[in-house]
């Protein structure tokens, strides 16, 4: 009987001290939250990022420019990685190990700004806001605080094969100010003279109907960011339309992966990419097809108020509120915040366009580019993007545009276009709480 | 002898200095599983605990704040919960039988005794389970494309006339997925029935042939029961990893088309870290997997009618 006992006591012994242990291991966690605002200084400011060729060459030649003395780490991170590691750090309300500075996409951006308050630092002091294209503000403030420094703009482009078209009949005037119906129009008639398909797109992704809508300043939720406007949105109603017909019209060679996206262009089975001007870079890789294209400005729809300028990505620096976020916001106010000399710079050196406005009128921005015919790219892109329509991409871009990519599915196989939105609305109104 | 047995036979009659030696000992036994059990608990109880916790929770990031149940009425109401739900079990009822059927069909080939390169076979149908789920993940991807090898031998073929969508339509993504985890797994089963062959008595065998049983007859009546157990086991592990599919779906189709190809496990993801993060709700969706788990194992146990 003793024994028994002696075993239930054991027992209850082992679960008192793991129950301690655990309980010593939380409460260690909670204090290791609280003093995460107010530390020592660090001596090291680091940042994170993603794509070596682009955005980190970006910081490290800031970090050239930047004229006081600062030890800047620059750390290389897929997105994908940023957006997980900032979505676990920030929630478990521990600092340790995050970053100063973190580089994030525009449409994700009010998603962290509203999910974790106070975990970023407000760097509108260290700027001003008036120097940047307007379309990069909504995103990047809330609540008329500046957490934002706007980086690279997705102005888009239509970027097309220029033997292609002409042997099709159609010069770049023809594709200059067009609409989407007349672009369908062209596409066909591209394919039917020179074999080649229009464009190429991945069924899964729906940032063509993005770059639509945001030409007639629409987007999937309303001006307050959260009520979700998909019924009745007609610049959305129009561009599911032009979706289909592009599928229909059997010019769409379908790619399911970036590397597959590139390569329909880069081995010239394309005659057209609409999308953002970060393309460039790889179009240009292609050296064989230099002299072959040229950038029209992108498509819009057929709506009073529609624009030919619209927008695909683009991302903004953040500072975390975290030891070192006076530093960080310094450095950041004094190189893209600023420095006209340095986005001269960015755009020879990376190929980057920043939406700084003053820095437009530089030299680097009117330069000829050879591979695009002589074209002045950079000032073109320029010029569209400040004729983007602003709008608030609000919190739930990723998560309206999965239940839209499931009912453009049922779209295609032939449901109602009323239906579509419909259901889709109600789908978004259930889970979007 | 005797008295060792009476001591362990009997403890309760045991005079009271082994009865302390014992309760020594019996401390020392406690201590020696001490940090073992108090790593289990801190690294597995207790967050399963917090999840639990977490999943009466709702919120955007750090906004949490306690919904009662709310979550788990959600579930019922939401298409996307329950389309991953309904694809996690069409995967389930067509995948696991398959890799089963074949993983047996496999093993009873491989075991014959005159078969020879043995241990090729055997390496050959075991390898893919060595690489790793994302890299064999993007290589069905390129295989499976629209200008993927698969297509062009097919087309070569002239079983078709013009290449398929295996990515972008929905059926097609699904057999796509089932395809690849069947590659990937089957060879593992394999193994686990390989070496429960090894046991099963050859003179079974041997006393049915000169009954007159057929091959057929020896693999139903013979092989299949003495493999019971293992087969057991392999449809248990077999389900919780359908359950938790993930790499697969996400490197492959991402879900897509729509959310044709959506798993319950990549529903997590996306609520976590691709939409405006609620990890609240994403640990309900997580206990669903538990649940179903402890549903499904329970389920096999008792369809094979083995209660122990």
């Amino acid at each position: 009987m003793n024994f028994a006992h002696w075993k239930k006591t054991g027992l209850l012994l082992l679960s008192v001290v793991t129950l301690l242990a655990l309980a010593a291991c939380s409460s260690d966690d909670a204090s290791g939250s609280s003093d995460g605002g107010n530390g020592e200084e660090p001596d090291k400011i680091t940042a994170w990022a993603w794509d070596p060729n682009f955005n980190i060459a970006a910081l490290e030649l800031a970090k050239d420019a930047y004229e006081e003395d600062l030890d800047l780490e620059i750390i290389e991170n897929a997105q994908d990685d940023i957006v997980q590691k900032l979505n676990t750090g920030l929630s478990s309300g521990s600092m340790k190990g995050m970053p100063n500075i973190v580089l994030i996409e525009d449409q994700r951006a009010q998603s962290f700004l509203q999910s974790y308050p106070d975990a970023f630092y407000p760097i509108g002091d260290y700027f001003s806001t008036d120097d940047f294209a307007p379309y990069k503000l909504a995103p990047t403030s809330l609540d008329g605080k500046q957490y934002g420094l706007p980086f690279d703009t997705g102005v888009t482009g239509l970027f097309f094969r220029t033997d292609y078209l002409e042997e099709a009949g159609y010069s770049k005037e023809d594709l200059t100010d067009i609409t989407w119906e007349k672009y369908i129009e062209i596409g066909k008639e591209v394919k039917a003279k020179t074999g080649k398909d229009m464009i190429s797109l991945d069924p899964n992704d729906l940032g063509i109907l993005r770059v639509m809508i945001q030409s007639a300043g629409s987007w999937y939720v309303e001006d307050d960011g959260k009520t979700v406007n998909l019924v009745d949105n007609e610049p959305l109603k129009k561009a599911f339309e032009n979706y289909k017909a592009m599928i229909e019209a059997d010019f769409v060679k379908a790619n399911s992966d970036w590397s597959q996206f590139i390569a329909a262009f880069n081995s010239g089975d394309v005659a057209t990419v609409p999308s953002g001007n970060w393309i460039a870079p790889s179009i240009e890789a292609e050296e064989s097809q230099a002299g072959k294209w040229e950038v029209a400005p992108i498509p819009r729809l057929n709506l009073e108020g529609a624009v030919n300028a619209s927008n695909q990505g683009g991302s903004s620096f953040y500072v975390l509120n975290i030891p070192g976020k006076e530093k960080a916001a310094e450095f950041l106010g004094a190189t893209f915040g600023s420095n006209e000399a340095f986005y001269q710079d960015l755009v020879l050196d990376v190929g980057a366009l920043g939406t700084y406005a003053p820095a437009a009128d530089g030299e680097a921005y009117q330069a000829e580019n050879d591979y695009f015919s002589g074209q002045p790219v950079i000032a073109d892109f320029s010029e569209w993007t400040e004729e983007i329509p602003s709008v608030n991409y609000g919190l739930h871009t990723y998560a309206i545009e999965d239940i839209l990519a499931a009912e453009m599915q049922n779209y295609l196989k032939g449901k109602d276009i009323e239906d579509v939105l419909a259901d889709a609305q109600a789908q978004a109104e259930s889970q979007l709480k | 002898m005797s008295k060792v047995m009476k001591e362990t036979g009997l403890p309760y009659t045991a005079s009271k200095k082994t009865l302390g030696r014992r309760l020594k000992n019996n401390y020392i036994g406690w201590l020696f599983i001490l940090i073992a059990a108090a790593g289990i608990s801190l690294f597995y109880f207790y967050p399963m605990l917090r999840a639990l916790l977490l999943s009466f929770q709702s919120g955007m990031g750090a906004n949490l704040e306690y919904v009662g149940l709310d979550n788990y009425v959600r579930l019922f109401s939401d298409p996307t919960f329950i389309a991953a739900l309904t694809n996690t079990f069409i995967y389930l009822l067509i995948q696991v039988p398959v890799m089963i059927v074949l993983a047996l069909f496999f093993s009873v080939l491989l075991n014959d005794a005159t078969l020879k390169f043995k241990g090729f076979f055997r390496t050959a149908i075991f390898l893919p389970c060595v690489t790793s789920l994302v890299a064999y993940a993007v290589i069905f991807k390129y295989l499976f494309g629209v200008d993927g090898l698969i297509n062009k031998f097919l087309m070569n073929l002239s079983l078709i006339s013009e290449p398929l969508d295996w990515l972008s339509d929905p059926l097609l993504a699904k057999f796509t997925i089932i395809a690849a985890i069947t590659w990937r797994w089957t060879g593992y089963n394999m193994i686990f029935y390989l070496s429960a062959l090894q046991n099963v008595d050859r003179s079974m065998y041997e006393a049915a042939k000169i009954d007159g049983a057929s091959s057929l007859q020896q693999f139903f009546y013979i092989t299949v029961p003495m493999l019971k157990p293992i087969i057991l086991f392999t449809s248990i592990i077999s389900t919780i990893g359908t359950l938790q599919l993930f790499d697969e779906v996400m490197n492959i189709t991402n879900g897509g088309p729509g959310n044709a190809t959506l798993s319950i496990s990549m529903y997590i993801y996306n609520l976590s870290f691709e939409y405006s993060p609620d990890f609240g709700y994403a640990a309900t969706v997580s206990y669903v997997i538990v649940i179903l788990v402890v549903l499904l194992s329970l389920l096999q146990f008792k369809v094979a009618g083995d209660d122990k």
